[in-house]
């Protein structure tokens, strides 16, 4: 392999600082990134890996973070090396979208909305190219071809919010590769997006690189996204590196217990699993901060957690001789897109087309399919939250489809939902005390609030949060401490029903693994039914009895997940689990000795 | 884009209908009798009655109504012959006017401008008196609002450039100080400084209207004297428009799109005026819609201070001598500026941000 290296990161420490002192985000990182080469970078929320980039493009929150020591040298192509940790910002701003281009997390907000996709791109051409307008927009053009957008004429004069997410993340790998930089910097850039989209975007990528002979930094929190893409990866955790080593290797024979919890976190697609595997199955950090290891074998804490297939198939017959708790019969729901001026509809969009299933209880049933399939339009349409245009629904036996406000109230309390977003669905202005008693009140549970608080203490400590979390504020929990907080108000009513819209798509595959569990035991504990929607194929396998994949509002398929998975009919089906990232050790092998076979034509 | 637009005029047209019918009710349950604001105390009561009978007071309260509609209707209904009747047709009523339809030999329909009647104590058309003092007005209030629109967001990007530094800490200062200034009170101190004891070196006078009346050279336009009275007027939409401007964009520059700019090697000052001034300037410019209306709806106590001839006096005085149509022709003429203001914000929201341009 050609080892011309581009960024030698040696010895990098970044400090942070917070009300409560300074923090070291990264501590004494070092790393070479070679021409043509892909690092992954891989950690969980918190661990480092976003601010290692943010340094390299010394884009710290001015005053607040700092890289405290270390170097961060740059390989000009003349052989110079330049020290980008002491540039200035103007003498840095040669670097950022030239030399060194990156794309972000969030398609959707990364983009300005107000100017044209064009001009945001034209804009960097000419910064950097110094060229005419008129050949930055040609240039423009070209790169909308080459990241095979849909009509590129049209692009040029569009405006983000006229775009989908996978599209405004092209113009987002446009815009990086409009300088042919020669390293990119990929930040969690596939995380928001659908296992499809997501795999078109990795393999553009890839295509990109080839051609321009990057180096490549991917960030990501999930190991398999990157299996077949990295050459080499580091596994960071709270701030420091604590394995490095080839793709290969990482996978086949991983050494730290993290980087073992990471890779057994992920919910298996050929296995069936009671119980995914956390990290605290794997080590423990003892009161110095000192990492013990607990279980060396992967293979050994996924045959622990091995469900017992007879055991499991008797329990599920007995279910299904059950009455169903819920009843969708030919639901539909349209939306009304256009109105004439005298507030009329003209124009529907029907979200949902007559869908009917079953919910028993005790049952999970899973509801996959990509953003726009109108799976999280169904679930509010069972809460009611939006009204169904025909169709019924029963509950118990009962017609809610038709149910005035009065009437519903009593069923709202029998179905509770979990959100997508912790962040945005807790009130930032309540504490969490607060927020899990306002419910109980509307309800009417309990005579006093100090029955309602004992109440919710035993909740919190049931969801594994500490009761000194009753007087505090949303923000001072991390995304994966949020979501728990939404399980307990979710279960503080008592409800029989629960559905799950995208509820772990937010967190880290380590949290998402433990909420999992999470939700499994409370399901036993409370007797509650569930329906479980996800964009993730695997997520929803691992929690689900049934599944359903959902398709342009209509059910492409129904059944249990391993008939689905091992067997799917439709098409959609197939090209869903094709997309999903699986991280096995054939694809990684035969990744591997693609790019190699690539490098040597070089 | 058309559509939208139409839709607003639309909209546009009831509230204004609504204003109509709000304004009639309250000057016709109000008390007081115009008949004997303009006769005095001591007139006989056949002369009170012929006074009625002209105003058409003594029909009912809907036919007024009808009446005073079909007045203010650009397309109206009107007698050509009978001269006792309210609906009779004079050219003096409605002096430009083309005549669309015959109904019979007597009836006919026309299109003429809205009449606004006269007024009770001077007799003059309204419209004379409004389109008079409108100009004034209009031309403090756009001054007003241009003076605190180009120093408040030019001192609410400095303020959120260097934020918690003293500069911002100082502009945030003046800012409160001009929210909590009664503006008749700033108004004369204003005055006293600037147009009496500095007056030899600013050359401005304490009052002074938009025209002055030279004795030799007649009406003459003195835009000198604008500027007083714009800065006491424009001091608290400034202060507003300063905290808005700051809030908005320290907003702004904490979002992902700013980050991708920086990114790409922008220089700071235009990833601030390129990229985050447009995407901030929305509640900017509602907030400035919103004064410079309300400033043309009269700004009284300062138009009195300055001696400024416009509006907002005109509407006191005619509500003191009962002058109804007076009151009421403003308030629908304000009503119908504040309408047209609300439509040419919606078309700026377009320009300035593509996704208003969708709904």
């Amino acid at each position: 392999m050609a080892t011309t290296p581009l960024l030698e990161v040696k010895n990098l420490t970044t400090t942070f600082r917070t009300d409560g002192g300074i923090v070291t985000a990264v501590n004494n990182l070092s790393f070479t990134l070679h021409k043509g080469q892909t690092i992954g970078i891989v950690g969980e929320s918190g661990s480092g890996k976003s601010v290692t980039s943010l340094s390299i493009m010394q884009l710290l929150a001015k005053g607040i973070g700092k890289i405290s020591g270390g170097e961060i040298i740059y390989h000009k192509e003349n052989g110079e090396k330049i020290n980008l940790a002491q540039l200035s910002n103007d003498e840095m701003r040669q670097y950022r979208g030239n030399k060194i281009a990156m794309i972000f997390q969030e398609p959707m907000t990364s983009l300005n909305p107000v100017m044209t996709c064009g001009e945001q791109i034209i804009e960097v051409i000419q910064l950097h190219k110094k060229v005419t307008r008129k050949e930055a927009q040609k240039q423009t053009l070209d790169l909308f071809k080459q990241v095979q957008l849909p009509r590129p004429e049209y692009m040029l004069s569009a405006y983000p919010h006229q775009l989908s997410g996978g599209q405004k993340q092209r113009v987002m790998i446009a815009m990086a590769m409009s300088c042919n930089p020669s390293i990119l910097i990929a930040d969690e850039p596939t995380t928001a997006l659908d296992v499809t989209i997501q795999k078109n975007i990795l393999e553009l990528m890839q295509d990109l690189q080839r051609n321009n002979k990057m180096g490549i930094l991917f960030i990501t929190h999930d190991l398999g996204v990157i299996a077949e893409l990295a050459d080499t990866i580091l596994v960071m955790y709270k701030g420091k590196i604590v394995e490095q080593g080839h793709v290969l290797d990482i996978f086949s024979n991983p050494q730290h217990p993290y980087t073992k919890s990471l890779l057994a976190c992920r919910p298996p697609l050929n296995k069936k699993l009671h119980w995914l595997p956390t990290i605290a199955d794997f080590m423990e950090i003892d009161a110095n901060g000192v990492i013990i290891e607990k279980e060396t074998n992967i293979n050994a804490v996924l045959g622990r957690l091995q469900i017992n297939e007879t055991e499991h198939n008797a329990q599920l017959a007995e279910l299904y001789k059950q009455e169903p708790l819920l009843q969708v019969k030919n639901l539909k729901v349209e939306y009304i897109t256009k109105r004439n001026i005298f507030g009329k509809p003209t124009v529907k969009y029907t979200a949902v087309k007559d869908i009917s299933f079953d919910v028993f209880p005790g049952e999970t049933l899973g509801l996959v399919g990509e953003s726009g399939c109108g799976k999280t339009t169904l679930g509010r349409a069972i809460l009611k939250l939006i009204q169904p245009t025909e169709g019924q629904i029963l509950f118990e036996g009962k017609d809610i489809s038709n149910l005035n406000f009065k009437n519903l109230q009593t069923i709202r309390k029998d179905i509770q939902i979990i959100f997508q977003d912790p962040y945005s669905s807790l009130n930032p202005r309540l504490t969490i005390g607060e927020a899990l008693m306002e419910p109980m009140r509307v309800h009417n549970i309990f005579n006093t609030d100090e029955e309602r608080k004992q109440r919710v203490f035993q909740l919190l400590k049931r969801v594994n949060m500490l009761e000194s979390h009753f007087n505090r504020y949303p923000h001072e929990f991390s995304g994966g401490q949020r979501q728990r907080i939404c399980i307990a108000r979710a279960l503080v009513l008592n409800p029989k029903f629960i559905i799950c819209d995208e509820s772990v798509s937010a967190l880290d595959v380590s949290v998402q693994a433990q909420v999992l569990n999470l939700l499994n035991e409370l399901k036993d504990e409370f007797k509650l039914s569930y329906i479980f929607i996800s964009h993730n194929l695997s997520v929803v396998k691992f929690m689900s009895d049934r599944m359903i994949v959902m398709n342009a509002g209509e059910i492409e398929e129904l059944d249990t997940p391993d008939v689905i998975y091992n067997n799917p009919k439709s098409a959609y089906t197939q090209r869903l689990i094709n997309a999903l990232p699986k991280g096995e050790l054939s694809d990684i092998q035969r990744a591997v000795q693609r790019r190699k076979k690539v490098v040597n034509e070089i | 884009m058309l559509r939208y637009l139409l839709r607003k005029i639309w909209y546009g047209f009831f509230v204004l209908l609504g204003v109509v019918c709000v304004v009639f009710l309250l000057f016709n349950v109000l008390p007081g009798d115009p008949a004997r604001m303009m006769l005095g105390q001591r007139a006989d009561a056949a002369s009170i009655e012929a006074i009625n009978k002209e105003l058409g007071r003594n029909k009912s309260l809907t036919e007024q109504f009808l009446m005073y509609a079909n007045d203010l209707s650009p397309i109206s209904y009107h007698d050509t012959k009978d001269k006792s009747s309210l609906l009779f047709f004079s050219t003096d009523k409605y002096a430009s006017s083309a005549q669309l339809l015959t109904l019979s030999n007597n009836k006919i329909i026309i299109l003429k401008y809205p009449y606004l009647r006269r007024s009770y104590q001077t007799k003059r058309k309204v419209a004379d008196i409004i389109f008079e003092a409108l100009p004034e007005t209009f031309a403090l209030a756009l001054a007003a609002i241009m003076f605190a629109s180009v120093i408040g967001i030019a001192l609410g990007i400095v303020s959120a450039i260097y934020k918690d530094t003293w500069i911002d800490t100082s502009t945030l200062v003046i800012a409160v100080l001009g929210m909590s200034g009664p503006s008749f009170f700033i108004g004369i101190i204003v005055a006293w400084v600037f147009g009496f004891i500095l007056s030899d070196y600013t050359g401005l006078n304490m009052t002074g209207s938009l025209y002055s009346i030279d004795p030799f050279e007649g009406e003459q336009l003195d835009l000198k004297n604008i500027i007083l009275p714009a800065i006491t007027l424009g001091i608290r939409p400034l202060a507003v428009i300063i905290q808005l401007t700051r809030n908005s964009l320290l907003d702004v520059l904490s979002q992902d799109f700013i980050r991708t700019a920086t990114a790409k090697g922008l220089a700071n000052s235009t990833v601030i005026i390129k990229h985050a001034l447009r995407n901030s300037l929305t509640p900017v410019i509602t907030a400035i819609s919103g004064w410079f209306a309300s400033l043309l709806a009269g700004s009284v106590f300062i138009e009195y201070v300055f001696g400024w001839k416009g509006i907002g006096a005109e509407v006191v005085g005619a509500l003191e001598k009962y002058d109804f149509p007076v009151v009421m022709g403003t308030v629908l003429v304000i009503s119908i500026l504040f309408v047209l203001i609300n439509i040419i914000v919606d078309i700026i929201y377009g320009l300035f941000d593509p996704r208003v341009r969708l709904q």
